[in-house]
């Protein structure tokens, strides 16, 4: 019999609720693993642990323009959230189903999205270390921590993509560069919308995605709610940690 | 920035080939590291590592770098998508852009 899993489709939200909502399920994982799908409202960008967040972002502009910005507990690359689909996976360490070897489980997570993706129509292949490529452009960046004796790896699917608001948002080196930086991701990465020609109904791209995590993980996902624990914890981590300009401003 | 008491900044950007990004941020008072911070969009396992190995340099002349392998295989911390040589040699870069300003 398949493993069953708790498949949580949560309601746009702000960034500090998306952040605190994942470590919250994080620091309660337990025997049955939780697949979460989500949005961000409004725009945000996020950071890795390990970012600073004067030197990744345009502070000023992200105001001016209403787009929040978080840090992550996971490591990896400044996104901005902007038309994708988000996904989260928790589950124990210990569970058989992620190996044990970090390198390894991002390609073994990231097979739910690229079958997700070959149901939309798309050939995506993993490309190591931490992304998800079609037709050798990046179409997904994932990013993964290990704490609370579990595991969670979130990342994103770019529905579309917008090189020049999103160098708005982020800083660049110096004006010079900033075309070039543009024009660079542009050529290296892709979207759903630039590759079929139109972004599928969300609904559409979270079943797409949920049915290849099932078959990925061979996991039954039933749709669930947070629990009241669950709940209590998300609160607390938010105001506690993403909140704050200590856990913003900590790099 | 004027140069006071012999202390002076640094930064340094350094891209691994084939890898992430590493930025690292100094301050640099007659050859000890005052205050370091390593920077990038690598991953380290746990992540608050990061917050003692900056620990362990600051207060470091700037010729004991080998602090940093010595702190990655004296602990269980994993790094992914940098290697300790890179962390030196991104410290050794800024290091350089100290000593000049």
């Amino acid at each position: 019999m398949t493993e069953k899993w708790r498949l949580l489709v949560t309601p746009p939200m702000d960034a500090a609720s998306n952040m605190s909502m994942d470590e919250s399920v994080l620091r309660h994982c337990g025997d049955t693993g939780t697949i979460r799908f989500y949005s961000w409202e409004p725009w945000a960008i996020s950071i890795g642990y390990f970012q600073g967040m004067r030197e990744e972002i345009d502070l000023d502009k992200c105001k001016e323009l209403g787009v929040q910005y978080i840090r992550r507990i996971t490591g990896g690359g400044a996104v901005f959230h902007h038309k994708e689909l988000t996904y989260s996976i928790i589950t124990r360490e210990d569970n058989p189903k992620i190996p044990r070897n970090i390198l390894d489980s991002y390609g073994t997570i990231c097979q739910g999205l690229i079958n997700g993706l070959a149901s939309l129509g798309l050939e995506a292949k993993f490309h190591p270390i931490n992304d998800i490529v079609v037709g050798g452009k990046k179409i997904s960046g994932n990013a993964q921590t290990r704490r609370f004796r579990g595991v969670l790896q979130h990342g994103t699917l770019l529905a579309d993509v917008d090189p020049e608001l999103m160098f708005q948002l982020l800083l660049v080196p110096n004006e010079k560069i900033r075309d070039k930086m543009i024009q660079s991701v542009e050529e290296r990465v892709t979207s759903v919308k630039h590759q079929l020609g139109r972004i599928p109904e969300w609904e559409n791209m979270v079943q797409a995605m949920k049915e290849g995590f099932e078959k990925a993980l061979d996991i039954t996902l039933i749709p669930s709610q947070l629990t009241s624990e669950e709940q209590q914890t998300m609160e607390r981590v938010r105001s506690e940690r993403y909140a704050t300009d200590e856990w913003l401003f900590k790099r | 920035m004027p140069r006071m008491n012999g202390c002076s900044r640094g930064s340094s950007v350094f891209k691994v080939p084939g890898g992430k990004l590493i930025k690292v941020k100094l301050e640099l008072e007659d050859g000890i590291i005052n205050l370091i911070q390593v920077q990038g969009d690598f991953f380290m396992h746990p992540e608050e590592a990061i917050e003692e190995l900056e620990t362990v340099l600051a207060g470091s002349s700037s010729n004991e770098l080998h602090k940093v392998k010595d702190f990655f295989s004296s602990r269980d911390v994993q790094l992914v998508g940098v290697v300790p040589e890179d962390i030196v040699t991104a410290i050794t870069m800024a290091l350089e852009n100290a000593k000049q300003q």
